[in-house]
């Protein structure tokens, strides 16, 4: 991990030594980050993981038992708060308000005047899609346009710095892929985003940065190819031979047998065969192709693929995932 | 402080929108008017007629009784005459024309002699021809009050010669509204019959002749006066009957001792005035009027609008704290104001709602009253005067506003660990029990304003709003004035601050609510 030292000094966001306790229960523990500006960085981890209540330090709702942090460069986000969006993971809205009064009251809290908030929720509705239910109330939308105008609301006052806890859940996927253009928009515009998901694959396709925690503690802090890394490569094949050569490699780590598509996975039947080799790092995957040859092993189909995010969420905080540090 | 006014405004703006607070708007005003109207419209028009037969065949008493009833009415009469002069006649000027004598002004249904004069001078038809050129344009026709009690005659199948009992038989299928009776054509139902037996002189009880060990009744017999009726629920007309009877019976008695009969009236009409004083009034003005009454009362109905104010207030406090947490709204809102500033906003948003809507209940009942009493009312003159120059609506304000922050302080708990109004319940019946006792005391206050009860209640911080507030008009001592405020602001600080505390933790918290006494921890907690 990158040490405090090596720390951008005009981090938007900063955690030192951050830890928060609720009686014994060790909420979050000793985590640290910083982010700089227009970066997108994604904030993985397993359901109580901690997430929330480090979200909820960072906006100074909670206070964090010991350890600091310096939202915008100053040491508490209140003072800030009006360059700040957050949209917390458990949505809602003022049922009997309307679209655009919610959307320019939050943006009124957050600093604008009242006439230039309400200029601006009308311009989003308009941009997002949602013009027509402008002066519907909110009881009166879809669950998914309520979210849209919830995260609206959230950046309606243009804030420097956006966390968006679960901005994904609840909308359908061309409404996801709007959330997508409008994260990448706001880094586009030089913001900072820090957004938890449970879908990988849009944090595989928005992030630089990738922070993973889980049972309060920061467990990896890195860029996307850096997580990458973490999970072994690895080489899909499918024949019929004995592939006991390959096992004996020195780049090849561990072989497993594919679940079949009826959910078998029984290495010992005849026929076409699927099998996972991991490779040891810096291994060459020709070098499994070359032996096949060699030996004369037969190949229905030879698959070397990138790790996917979900296996490195797999690998890190899975089941049998052992807690390691890196870099 | 920007924060909380915009917090306050979104309250103020999004409450004032709600059908609660239209509702709440309208209700009360409704109600008063409806606990004005309904009685005068029960009197006017629901309670019917009660037709009576009088069965005398002596005739020795009949006539006192139709005198009686008929007086009765004719002070039903005179009242009605003078509200409807109040209401529809212009005030008589004191230069212009010389006051006729008397005029209906100068009567009083409540004197004896005026009534006298009422009837002689030639009742209605006399004074409305008086009041006619006084009459504002476009008054409506005076409508004459009902007679409440109506006499008909024996049906003809009944012999009037026949033995008491024997038409007391006759006349009860009539009475139990089996069969109906006549009168003027019309089918009525007869609702009482008074038989007076032809030798009632020898049923009369005189002290000289009753042993001390008969009782203080005699018991009922055939031969004494019989008042039937079906329904025992309504006693005026046994009442008009029984009080006319002895009256006439007495007069004979005096006559009978060799009194002479003018002598008699004259001191029927006798009476001593007993003047009320108030030895705190300014000397030569210590004669209590409406005005002091009105001063004495009117605390009471202020406490009634504090309480009402302040309680619906609360409700709508409490759904609205609860509504942003269990939609999580909350957490959005705390991370653009401070829990300090959303406290601050919630309290001064729904601090002004209820201010709102006191002031539109006291306009609507200032409306009302104005309405119900005429143009130129003279109560209507008197509350004003005496809410112009008592204290009663500064003290309202500032103890709507202490009470208001206090009870807020306790809400605001309860809202902030709650998730949904069915939660907040139990502990919602608590408050309100403890919110009782102020409406429970309300009416003994006035009674004994600077009494132990007053006193010992002023002193619980609870209720000092409430109690105070009983006690404005009635000087209460300074220790207890200064003492119970600076008690009652230093509670309401204490509440808000420990409400902050509760409030703080408890509004981001799920699940079943806390504990009382984990609350009270959550408080304390350094």
């Amino acid at each position: 991990m990158k040490s405090e030292n090596e720390m951008p000094a005009a981090a938007a966001l900063q955690l030192r030594h951050v830890t928060k306790l609720f009686g014994q229960f060790k909420a979050v523990e000793d985590v640290s980050f910083s982010l700089g500006p227009g970066s997108i960085c994604g904030f993985l981890g397993p359901n109580g993981a901690g997430k929330t209540t480090t979200i909820r330090m960072i906006l100074e709702i909670l206070k964090p038992t010991s350890g600091a942090i310096t939202v915008l460069g100053r040491s508490s986000a209140l003072e800030v708060r009006h360059r700040l969006g957050y949209l917390p993971e458990e949505k809602g809205l003022y049922k009997k308000m309307r679209a655009w009064s919610i959307i320019a009251y939050f943006a009124t809290l957050k600093g604008m005047t009242r006439k230039a908030a309400r200029k601006r929720a009308f311009e989003l509705l308009e941009r997002y899609g949602l013009k027509d239910f402008a002066e519907k109330p909110t009881d009166a939308l879809s669950k998914g346009m309520a979210q849209k105008v919830q995260i609206l609301a959230s950046i309606a006052h243009d804030p420097e710095l956006v966390i968006l806890d679960e901005p994904f859940a609840g909308l359908d996927p061309v409404n996801q892929g709007v959330m997508e253009d409008l994260i990448r928009d706001l880094a586009r515009r030089d913001r900072t985003v820090l957004f938890s998901t449970h879908v990988m694959e849009h944090a595989e396709r928005l992030c630089q940065r990738i922070l993973l925690i889980a049972r309060g503690r920061l467990i990896f802090d890195g860029s996307m190819a850096e997580a990458k890394r973490t999970v072994p490569r690895r080489v899909r094949l499918e024949t019929g031979d004995d592939i006991s050569p390959l096992r004996d490699l020195a780049e090849v780590s561990a072989v497993r047998p594919l679940p079949r598509a009826d959910g078998q996975a029984d290495g010992r039947d005849p026929g076409s065969l699927h099998w996972e080799l991991e490779l040891r790092e810096n291994s060459d995957p020709q070098v499994i192709l070359q032996t096949c040859f060699g030996r004369g092993i037969r190949l229905q189909s030879f698959n070397q693929s990138e790790p996917t995010l979900h296996d490195v969420f797999m690998r890190l905080v899975g089941p049998e995932a052992r807690e390691v540090a890196f870099r | 402080m920007k924060s909380a006014l915009l917090v306050a405004w979104r309250e103020y703006a999004e409450n004032a929108k709600t059908r609660g607070f239209w509702v709440g708007l309208f209700l009360f005003p409704l109600i008063v008017f409806l606990s004005v109207q309904v009685p005068i419209l029960l009197e006017q028009k629901a309670t019917p007629v009660r037709y009576f037969i009088l069965v005398d065949p002596s005739r020795g008493l009949a006539p006192a009784i139709e005198a009686a009833l008929e007086k009765s009415c004719q002070r039903q009469m005179l009242g009605a005459l003078k509200e409807y002069a109040r209401k529809n006649a212009l005030p008589m000027t004191n230069s212009a024309a010389p006051r006729p004598a008397p005029s209906l002004e100068d009567l009083n249904e409540a004197d004896a002699l005026s009534l006298e004069t009422f009837v002689a001078k030639g009742g209605r038809d006399f004074f409305l021809a008086q009041l006619e050129p006084r009459l504002r344009p476009g008054a409506p026709p005076f409508q004459e009050p009902r007679r409440p009690f109506q006499q008909v005659k024996l049906p003809s199948t009944i012999n009037p010669k026949a033995e008491l009992s024997s038409i007391a038989d006759d006349l009860k299928p009539y009475l139990r509204q089996d069969k109906v009776l006549e009168a003027d054509g019309l089918p009525v139902q007869l609702a009482a019959a008074i038989l007076i037996p032809p030798d009632y002189e020898n049923q009369i009880v005189r002290p000289q002749t009753r042993s001390p060990a008969a009782g203080p009744r005699p018991p009922a017999s055939p031969r004494q006066i019989q008042y039937w009726s079906a329904n025992a629920s309504d006693p005026r007309l046994r009442e008009e009957v029984e009080r006319a009877v002895n009256a006439e019976i007495r007069r004979r008695e005096y006559l009978a001792r060799g009194m002479d009969a003018g002598v008699i009236e004259q001191v029927e009409h006798t009476y001593i005035p007993v003047a009320s004083l108030n030895p705190k009034k300014e000397k030569g003005r210590e004669a209590i009027g409406t005005l002091d009454t009105i001063r004495q009362w009117a605390p009471s109905a202020f406490v009634y609008l504090l309480w009402v104010a302040i309680f619906s207030v609360m409700q709508m406090l409490l759904s609205n704290t609860i509504e942003e947490k269990s939609n999580r709204i909350i957490e959005v809102l705390l991370s653009s104001v401070t829990p300090g500033e959303l406290m601050m906003g919630k309290l001064f948003g729904i601090a002004a709602i209820g201010l709102t809507m006191v002031g539109a209940w006291v306009a609507a009942l200032f409306g009302i009253l104005s309405w119900k009493s005429g143009g130129a009312s003279e109560l209507i003159g008197q509350v004003f005067l005496v809410l112009r120059t008592s204290n009663l609506v500064p003290v309202f304000a500032v103890y709507f506003l202490l009470g208001y922050l206090m009870y807020a302080a306790f809400i605001l708990s309860i809202g902030s660990v709650c998730n949904t109004l069915k939660e907040a319940q139990s502990y919602m019946a608590a408050m309100t029990l403890l919110m009782m006792v102020p409406l429970m005391t309300m009416t003994f206050i006035p009674k004994d304003p600077n009494g132990p009860l007053a006193r010992v209640l002023s002193w619980i911080p609870l209720y000092t709003p409430f109690i105070m507030m009983n006690r404005a008009t009635a000087d209460p001592p300074l220790i207890d004035l200064l003492g119970t405020l600076v008690l009652l602001l230093a509670t309401t600080i204490g509440a808000l601050y420990l409400a902050g505390r509760i409030f703080r933790i408890g509004i981001l918290r799920t699940g079943q609510p806390p504990k009382v006494l984990e609350m009270l921890r959550w408080a304390f907690r350094r």
